[in-house]
């Protein structure tokens, strides 16, 4: 007969090793395919923090369970277990650890977002206009419009995002960015690309028959290309033909 | 028309004179030259239908005599609540709990069957990239199930189980209200077969949340939805009274709040929130409504209403609504657990204590749906902080739960491994959601297969694997007879490890930017897709395993024992079925649900009907 207090030795040290070689594996993985723009370098490593304190938790609940199952079995005893109706040691460090994951969880969270969302200065900003189903691109300080959305790498671009018709949901996943276009109600995000090259965008939210097939491209530039481009505008909106949708490098 | 008795044959009638008044009256109009849209000529048919059903049916008629001074007939009182042994009294308005109860749970199962048909449908057009049924019927599949599903896990356990067992687990001969408790089940039949016939109506394609401006544009199926929501709303919020005045006024002796199981307490807390939050949303579609039908503009951007202000009211009601489907999988999975455990349920006050907390903070978390929505900047940062901290009462399930299991003397029948499977599924669907409270995290998985995963975690997780384990827990008290132990742990293997293989990948088919509700994907992530199908027509599979048993057992299954499982609460303590009246004498309770291990023994053995 095995004491209660050499079960709990055991099942600690399983969940010791087993949560460090959990650790060891998820510590510095990239989870977002593309990282292309500051605001998913954050976002990247806020999934690894996470990743990497689910670790310790999803095992303490594995080995509790799996080592119950294995040695915890009745086996045909019709005996009751002991009469514990609880711990308040346990129940303490329980609280007290839950409450202080939760509070260092938040207060990393609030740091990321106020990086993402906060700060509202920009170098460059864009008029993104959604209907369904297409996107529409339009530069305030050069006066031109598109349908390609063309960005400079390494500044600060301000987007202000409108809808005609019903909600959209402007989505670049390599930039990590994602804001609903909300008829009636202009909405915003902020995004620095670090990576020049083309990116594929979509609509995020649900907006009827050609949901699926509204796509957008993005263009990252140096400033110089982009100036030149600005200078030459395509030309106009209706006759420019569809973007041809080319991947990027993955 | 005297020869007509209150039943389903005239309410049928009631129904087809109800809509045919309202849409013979309406078409009339529309010929004199008034102008009158499709969507109000189905308002008006539906509501009358709903109306002439219920008169039909006999649902009113008690109250009606009331009402009027006259004498009720007791004789016809007492056949209302139903005769045992008599298969009618289950299509008739009965106001029996038990038989409310039996006909709540098998409903949820054939809904429950219907939406699962349509989620294979869906599965069917995402086996590979490309498009086999269309974009616009995958939408209308998509909604269909998504709709069906939600009042399944409304509606299973706390209207099947609840109703049943409640009374009896508190010492009770009834519910407080047992023909409120009729009509809040009666109430249910039409608008979820006008779900179910939505397509005829042209189908709606906007999701279970029906957001505006998209829902305005719909036809008219979408107004059949947003209709039929309401009406279960109705149905909810007098399901929620009469349960709330049940457990706070019919207790038996002894039966003092700290020594009710743990179940009834989940329940409890569930009521209150219905009782709170179900007319947010009934109001938010009722406005909803309104533009389409009646010509307001509470939610048209063209004419000055505010979009996100749906979004706030819906979600108002709707992020609570997730612990109403939550909260009595985890009240069953904590009140088995004891019993397979041999031991009592560990930190039972601080569960408690954690159910309410869960039902408080339930209220504070809605706009976590909406960090890319476009609300007011600021609110992120508390509502990320109060989304966070839900996560420390619903952690202390896990704590009942594992502390209950370790030390115990485990007995792994079919209830005991779907808690199991439950603690499992649960812990994957709370980690994975700490991504989407954390809102730098939440901007690149927001509409994406992540959060599907995710909420099928939880809420199959939840509110699923608790109402098997409970319905197989509780199958020999309701029906009298044991189910094959052999076909409960092959679905439950089955049902698991098929769930698991079809919601795992959509993780990471979520983080590939995978979006939600939408017919194609690229064609990179066909291998991965082809893959969850036939995980997912596997979980079809398990379930038609389950259902054989359920229904070859209730039929030919052994007789089975008051109180084969050898557990404390009082449901244990009667006869297998529980006799017409419960109790012969009401019983006193002596000592707490869970007392195993102890000196005590049940708590009011020796005093409930053999």
């Amino acid at each position: 007969m095995i004491s209660s207090r050499r079960h709990a030795w055991i099942a600690a040290a399983a969940w010791t090793v087993l949560s460090i070689l959990g650790i060891v594996l998820v510590a510095g993985i990239q989870v977002l395919p593309v990282i292309a723009s500051r605001e998913a370098e954050i976002e990247n490593s806020a999934f690894v923090l996470l990743t990497v304190l689910s670790v310790p938790v999803l095992m303490f609940v594995v080995v509790g369970l799996a080592y119950s199952a294995l040695r915890f079995r009745a086996n045909g005893d019709l005996e009751d277990g002991p009469p514990i109706h609880g711990s308040r040691g346990f129940q303490a460090v329980w609280l007290s650890v839950s409450f202080v994951l939760v509070i260092g969880l938040f207060g990393y969270g609030a740091i990321g977002l106020i990086d993402i969302r906060g700060a509202q200065v920009s170098d460059f900003e864009v008029q993104v206009r959604a209907e369904q189903w297409a996107w529409h691109f339009e530069y305030p300080s050069a006066g031109v419009k598109s349908k390609e959305l063309h960005i400079p790498v390494g500044e600060r671009v301000h987007l202000v995002i409108n809808s005609d018709d019903v909600i959209h949901s402007f989505w670049v996943p390599a930039f990590g960015i994602k804001q609903d276009a909300v008829p009636g109600h202009p909405t915003q995000i902020y995004v620095t690309a670090t990576v020049a090259g083309t990116y594929p965008g979509l609509c995020a939210e649900l907006c009827g028959f050609g949901h699926t097939d509204m796509h957008l491209t993005v263009v990252v530039s140096d400033r110089s290309a982009l100036e030149d481009w600005l200078n030459h505008p395509p030309p106009p909106d209706d006759s420019q033909p569809p973007p041809d949708g080319s991947e990027p490098p993955r | 028309m005297k020869a007509l008795k209150p039943g389903l044959t005239r309410a049928v009638l009631g129904a087809a004179i109800g809509a045919g008044v309202g849409v013979g009256s309406l078409a009339l109009a529309s010929t004199a030259g008034l102008l009158i849209e499709d969507g109000q000529i189905l308002g008006l048919g539906y509501l009358l239908a709903l109306i002439g059903f219920l008169f039909g049916l006999g649902a009113f008629r008690f109250w009606l005599t009331w009402a009027a001074g006259r004498e009720i007939n007791v004789a016809e009182e007492h056949a209302a609540h139903g005769t045992s042994g008599d298969w009618r009294r289950y299509i008739r308005f009965t106001t029996d709990h038990k038989v409310i109860g039996v006909q709540y749970l098998v409903s949820a199962f054939l809904l429950f069957l219907t939406a699962g048909t349509f989620a294979m449908l869906m599965r069917v057009e995402l086996a590979q990239p490309g498009l086999l049924l269309g974009k616009e019927a995958y939408n209308q599949i998509m909604s269909t199930h998504g709709a069906m599903m939600i009042t399944v896990a409304l509606i299973s356990i706390i209207g099947g189980l609840g109703n049943f067992l409640v009374p009896i687990m508190i010492g009770a001969r009834d519910m407080a209200f047992p023909k409120t408790n009729a009509l809040s089940y009666w109430l249910l039949p039409l608008p979820i077969l006008l779900v179910a016939v939505n397509p005829l109506l042209g189908g709606f394609d906007s999701g279970w949340t029906a957001y505006p401006p998209l829902s305005q544009q719909a036809n008219l199926g979408q107004q059949a939805y947003l209709m039929a929501f309401v009406t279960v709303g109705i149905s909810s919020i007098l399901s929620a009274i009469n349960f709330l005045v049940t457990v706070f006024r019919m207790r038996a002796p002894g039966m003092s709040l700290m020594r009710m199981p743990i179940f009834v307490w989940a329940l409890t807390v569930t009521a209150t929130l219905m009782l709170v939050a179900t007319s947010v949303v009934a109001g938010a579609f009722t406005m909803l409504l309104f533009d389409r039908v009646l010509g307001t503009s509470f939610f048209r951007a063209s004419r000055g209403g505010d979009v996100i202000l749906f979004q706030h009211l819906f979600w108002f009601y709707s992020h609570p609504a997730v612990y109403i489907m939550g909260l009595p999988g985890l009240g069953a999975i904590l009140e088995v657990v004891p019993v397979f455990a041999r031991k009592p349920l560990f930190a039972y006050p601080l569960a408690v204590l954690s159910f309410i907390t869960i039902g408080v903070l339930s209220f504070m978390v809605w706009a976590h749906h909406m960090f890319v929505s476009g609300m007011a900047e600021f609110f992120h940062i508390p509502i990320m902080l109060t989304t966070e901290l839900i996560s420390v009462p619903t952690g202390i399930v896990f704590l009942a739960a594992l502390g209950t299991i370790w030390m115990g003397k485990l007995h792994f029948k079919t209830p005991m491994l779907w808690v199991f499977g439950f603690i499992w599924a649960f812990l994957i669907g709370g980690i994975t959601g700490v991504y989407l409270a954390d809102v730098p995290t939440d901007i690149a998985l927001s509409d994406t297969y992540f959060v599907v995963a995710h909420f099928h975690y939880t809420i199959v997780g939840g509110t699923i694997f608790g109402l098997f384990a409970g319905t197989y827990y509780w199958f020999p008290k309701i029906t009298g007879r044991m189910y094959n132990e052999r076909l409960g742990q092959l679905h439950f293997w089955w049902f698991t490890l098929a769930f698991n293989a079809t919601f795992l990948p959509m993780f990471w088919l979520g983080i590939e930017d995978m979006r939600r509700r939408v017919a194609d994907y690229p064609a990179a992530l066909g291998g991965v897709n082809l893959f969850v199908s036939i995980a997912a027509f596997n979980i079809f599979l398990s379930v038609a395993v389950f259902v054989f048993n359920m229904v070859w057992s209730w039929r030919r299954g052994p007789k089975a024992a008051a109180n084969p499982w050898r557990a404390h609460t009082l449901e244990w303590q009667v006869a297998s079925p529980p006799p017409i009246q419960n109790f012969d004498e009401i019983p006193t309770v002596s000592a707490g649900p869970y007392e195993y291990g102890g000196p005590v023994g049940a708590p009011a053995e020796g005093r409930a009907t053999p």
